[in-house]
């Protein structure tokens, strides 16, 4: 009985405690640097679909000091209208973003190992990430439907970065094409090693009136800013699952030491001092602390498991780190100590015919 | 009240007590004053602040070797009184010395009661969760015995009572005779020199309660244990030295039946 409440307690602990770590690593993969140093979009306009930047400018970031490389990359998101029809509980996705981007531009957005074929320019081909792919069960060969004109699938890329990975990317030249667009949404730009990237952005704002930039320094910084919030999030629920469970924890103990009142006062009627009383009820608490500990570590792990594999989730995963079972550990055989002691120690000072009398 | 009792010599050859004084009584004999065991001045004990008076102004000496029944109806404050002279509980006034030691100001008794005092408890007062072995075996489980001396005086024990083939049960799994049995086992292993037991026939039948007062006397007159008995049963009651009486918290009469 005591266990169950107190593996309650424990699994509470773990479990959120997978769950937090789980989403700081999630994050953190997610926010991973990409090829292109310099992201440049025009600042008047508030989608990606409009307000272009002239194809043109692509050629003068290139030949900017400090910059090796530039790219123009076109975005346009794809809603997945059958989806939206069928209101089917499938798993794919909503909404996709389709890039287009020259074929040796693609290293720009960290793609380089690419399962099958990239594409050439000016054909109907296209290139899905790793994610895209699984979550729409499509594989190389297959003919996808993109702004109401059939692709092929040549290829399958994985880099790591949800973002990256959940797109479709195809020839620039093919989809300025088929939405009747000559400009680009952004230009990626490649600096060279040792130049001072936050000071070439800068220049670039301060020469196009028009333009954002965005570092990967920046990008990173967010990034850092984001994991501070989550930091400071997960310590909240964590702070919530030890109290929750602390208090699970001590409830036990204290009911189960209580309940052994009488008992206590049939040890000291018989001659046991308060401290063998003690010591006994101290190494019964580690023994049962510790078995619920690895009950509920057991539970505290494979309830979030299940959870995740029931609801089909699979861009998440769990964050193991001993920190967890550690401090679960930790919470539970000092929380346990305190609540096993603390009545132990209130029967013990009863005079033996007072204690007899708890039933 | 007097203070001390006068007891023959005869009746305690063992020459370990401290006799304070001798005199001649009337029958030209010699006689001692003896230092009584346990002695309760003017005890009081309330329960309910104050609401129950369970003991209302004992004075009683008691002595090493006697054998005393405490008769009285039910909620007369036999239990309080027998609780007190076991040192399980403290007065609420008044002054208790057992063996020397004051009752009121001692802090830790356990040394005392693990030693000296053997308790038979109305209602049994045995562990559950804990074998008919396991139970016994407790009150020795603080001494420096080593475990198989332990095993050895608790098996002893165990076969006196007659409940050898009982050793591995639970005492939910006896029955009421069986488990007073138990209860006087741990009461006895660990060779107390007083024995106190509230009403152990109580709930028995007259046989079963036969063999436990058997059982008893046989301690007190084999090894001269103080044997204190709780009864409301008059024959019971006329089976020791010495029968106090006692109503409402109060002794009405103390005297000896022969
Ligand atoms: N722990 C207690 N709390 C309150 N009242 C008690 C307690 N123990 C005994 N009493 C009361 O004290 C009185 C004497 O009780 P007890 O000594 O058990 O009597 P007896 O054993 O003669 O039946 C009774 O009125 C009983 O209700
Ligand atoms: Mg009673």
């Amino acid at each position: 009985m005591s266990i169950i409440g107190i593996a309650i307690g424990i699994t509470t602990i773990v479990a959120l405690g997978l769950i937090t770590t789980g989403m700081e690593d999630s994050v953190q993969t997610s926010l991973n640097d990409v090829g292109a140093e310099i992201t440049v979009s025009n600042s008047s306009s508030v989608s990606t679909n409009t307000g272009l930047i002239d194809s043109s400018i692509v050629e003068e970031m290139k030949n900017r000091t400090g910059v090796i490389d530039a790219a123009g990359g076109l975005t346009v998101t794809e809603m997945n209208m059958d989806r939206l029809k069928s209101r089917d509980s499938d798993s794919s996705s909503l909404a996709t973003t389709v890039v287009g981007l020259a074929p040796d531009k693609l290293y720009m957005m960290g793609i380089n190992d690419v399962d099958g074929k990239i594409y050439e320019n000016g054909t109907r081909d296209a290139i899905v990430g790793a994610e895209y792919a699984e979550v729409n069960n499509v594989s190389i060969g297959d003919d996808i439907t993109l702004q109401g004109k059939e692709f092929n699938v040549t290829g399958i890329f994985e880099t790591g970065s949800p973002f990256v990975d959940s797109g479709i990317y195809v020839p620039l030249d093919t989809l300025q094409d088929i939405t009747d667009n000559d400009g680009v949404s952004r230009i990626l730009v490649k600096t060279g090693e040792d130049v001072n990237d936050s000071a070439i952005s800068d220049k670039i704002e301060e020469d196009y009136e028009n333009f954002t930039t965005l570092t990967s320094e920046e990008i990173s910084s967010i990034a850092d800013d984001v994991l501070g919030i989550l930091d400071t999030a997960t310590l909240a629920v964590s702070a919530l699952a030890i109290i929750v469970g602390g208090i699970g924890i001590i409830n036990t103990m204290v009911m189960a030491v209580y309940e052994r009142t009488k008992e206590i006062g049939v040890l000291k009627s018989v001659g046991w001092k308060s401290r063998k009383i003690l010591t006994m009820i101290l190494g019964e608490t580690l023994v049962l602390t510790t078995l619920s500990g690895i009950v509920g570590s057991i539970f505290g792990i494979l309830i979030p498991e299940v959870g995740l594999r029931l609801f089909n989730v699979t861009d998440f995963a769990l964050g193991y780190s001993p920190k967890t079972f550690i401090l679960a550990f930790g919470i539970t055989i000092i929380v346990g100590i305190i609540g096993g002691i603390y009545p132990a120690y209130k029967a013990s000072k009863l005079a033996p015919t007072e204690a007899l009398r708890y039933e | 009240m007097d203070d001390n009792q006068i007891v023959n010599e005869n009746a305690y050859p063992d020459d370990e007590y401290i006799y304070n004084e001798t005199f001649i009584g009337e029958d030209g004999e010699e006689y001692y004053y003896e230092e009584p065991l346990i002695s309760l001045f003017d005890v009081v004990k309330e329960y309910d602040k104050g609401m129950v008076k369970a003991l209302n102004g004992i004075n009683l000496d008691i002595f090493e070797g006697e054998f005393v029944s405490i008769i009285g109806p039910s909620g007369s404050g036999k239990s309080t009184l027998l609780n007190m002279l076991g040192a399980l509980d403290k007065p609420t006034r008044g002054k208790i010395f057992i063996d020397g030691i004051d009752l009121v100001k001692e802090k830790d008794l356990s040394q005392f009661r693990q030693e000296r005092i053997g308790f038979v408890f109305q209602l049994h007062n045995l562990i559950p969760n804990l074998s008919v072995f396991d139970n016994v075996q407790i009150p020795l489980l603080p001494t420096d015995m080593s475990n198989k001396e332990m095993k050895e005086r608790a098996s002893e024990i165990i076969r006196a009572v007659g409940l050898e083939d009982k050793k591995k049960q639970r005492p939910n799994k006896l029955s009421g005779g069986q488990r007073q049995r138990v209860a006087i086992a741990r009461a006895l292993v660990n060779n107390p020199s007083i024995i106190l037991a509230d009403e152990p026939t109580g709930s028995l039948d007259s046989k079963t309660g036969e063999l436990i007062l058997n059982l008893l006397m046989e301690m007190h007159e084999r090894y001269n244990v103080t044997l204190i008995i709780v009864t409301h049963d008059n024959g019971v009651a006329a089976l020791a030295e010495r029968t106090i009486k006692i109503k409402d918290g109060k002794i009405i009469e103390d005297k000896y039946n022969y």
